[in-house]
C-alpha cells in the first residue's frame, strides 16, 4: 500500500460516510445511525448487528463470531448522543473488516490508524458535510449544532472545527 | 467538477460492489465514463496503477487535486522596467 497522509485518509472517510448517508436518503439531521445498522446495505447484512450489553469496560466495541457475523456491542445505559457516536465509530471497524471492505482494500488504508479514522468517520457520518454546510448557511452556530445533529458536546465541537477542503 | 465526480464515485463504492468489480476487472474506465471527468483526466485515471480500490482512489485524489489547483504564474518584472527611466525623463524635460 502506498503511503498516505491524514488529509487523504480523511477525504476518503468523508466520502465513505457520504455514501452511507446517501444510502439512507438523509436530507436533514439527525442522521439515523441505528436505522443504518438495522437495515444496512445488503453488502453488510452479516456485519452490522447491534447487541445491547451491560458493561463498565467500554462504551461500544465491534466483534465477530467464529462464523464471521459481526455485531457492535454497546453499553445499554449510554445517553442517546453518546450511543449514536459510539455506534457510528464502531461502524467503521465493521466496514473495514467486512468482506466488501476487504475487497475495497480498506484494511491496508485504514487499519494502522483505525482509532483516529473511526472517530473522524463517525463525526462525518453523523454530520455529513452537505448537511453541515446547509446548517451553516442558515446561520446555525456551534451552540445549537450538537442538539441539531444529536452529537455529544465535545464531538460537536470537534466536528465544527473539522476543516474540509472544498470539492 | 472532477473532484465532485471522484467524491461521488468513492461514496458509491461503499454500497455498490460494481465499482470494485469493475476496478479488479480492469474496466474502471467504463465506470469513469459515467461521470463528469474530462477525457484527459479520465485517461490519466485509467492509467493509474494500484493494487486495491482504496489505493486507486487516493492516487486519483492526488491526480485530480493537482489538476484542479490553479496554475501559479511566475511574475517576473518587465525587462524594460528600470531601464532608461532617467534618460527618458530628461528627454521629456528637454522636449518641454
Amino acid at each position: 500500500m502506498i503511503q498516505t497522509t491524514a488529509e487523504e485518509r480523511q477525504w476518503f472517510l468523508r466520502n465513505l460516510a457520504r455514501g452511507l448517508a446517501d444510502y439512507l436518503g438523509v436530507v436533514e439531521p439527525p442522521v439515523p445511525v441505528e436505522q443504518l445498522l438495522e437495515h444496512p446495505p445488503s453488502l453488510f447484512d452479516e456485519d452490522l448487528g447491534v447487541v445491547n450489553m451491560y458493561s463498565h469496560l467500554w462504551d461500544a466495541t465491534f466483534a465477530r463470531t467464529p462464523a464471521q457475523r459481526g455485531s457492535i456491542f454497546v453499553r445499554i445505559d449510554l445517553p442517546e448522543k453518546e450511543r449514536r457516536f459510539s455506534l457510528a465509530r464502531e461502524t467503521l471497524t465493521a466496514l473495514v473488516t467486512s468482506r466488501h471492505g476487504r475487497a475495497l482494500g480498506l484494511p491496508a488504508l485504514l487499519l494502522a490508524t483505525l482509532k483516529e479514522c473511526a472517530e473522524y468517520f463517525a463525526r462525518h457520518l453523523l454530520a455529513p458535510e452537505p448537511l453541515v454546510e446547509a446548517y451553516r448557511s442558515r446561520g446555525g452556530d456551534l451552540d445549537a449544532f450538537g442538539a441539531a445533529f444529536e452529537l455529544p458536546a465535545n464531538i460537536a465541537a470537534l466536528r465544527w472545527e473539522d476543516q474540509v477542503r472544498p470539492a | 467538477m472532477s473532484m465532485q465526480s471522484l467524491n461521488q464515485l468513492v461514496a458509491r463504492s461503499i454500497i455498490d460492489p460494481g465499482v470494485v468489480q469493475a476496478f479488479h476487472a480492469g474496466k474502471i474506465g467504463e465506470v469513469l465514463a459515467e461521470l463528469e471527468f474530462s477525457p484527459e483526466m479520465r485517461a490519466d485515471l485509467v492509467d493509474l496503477r494500484a493494487q486495491t480500490w482504496a489505493e486507486f482512489a487516493v492516487l486519483a485524489y492526488r491526480a485530480v487535486r493537482t489538476a484542479e489547483q490553479p496554475v501559479r504564474r511566475i511574475e517576473l518584472p518587465s525587462p524594460a522596467e528600470g531601464l532608461l527611466p532617467d534618460v527618458s525623463r530628461s528627454d521629456e524635460q528637454q522636449a518641454a
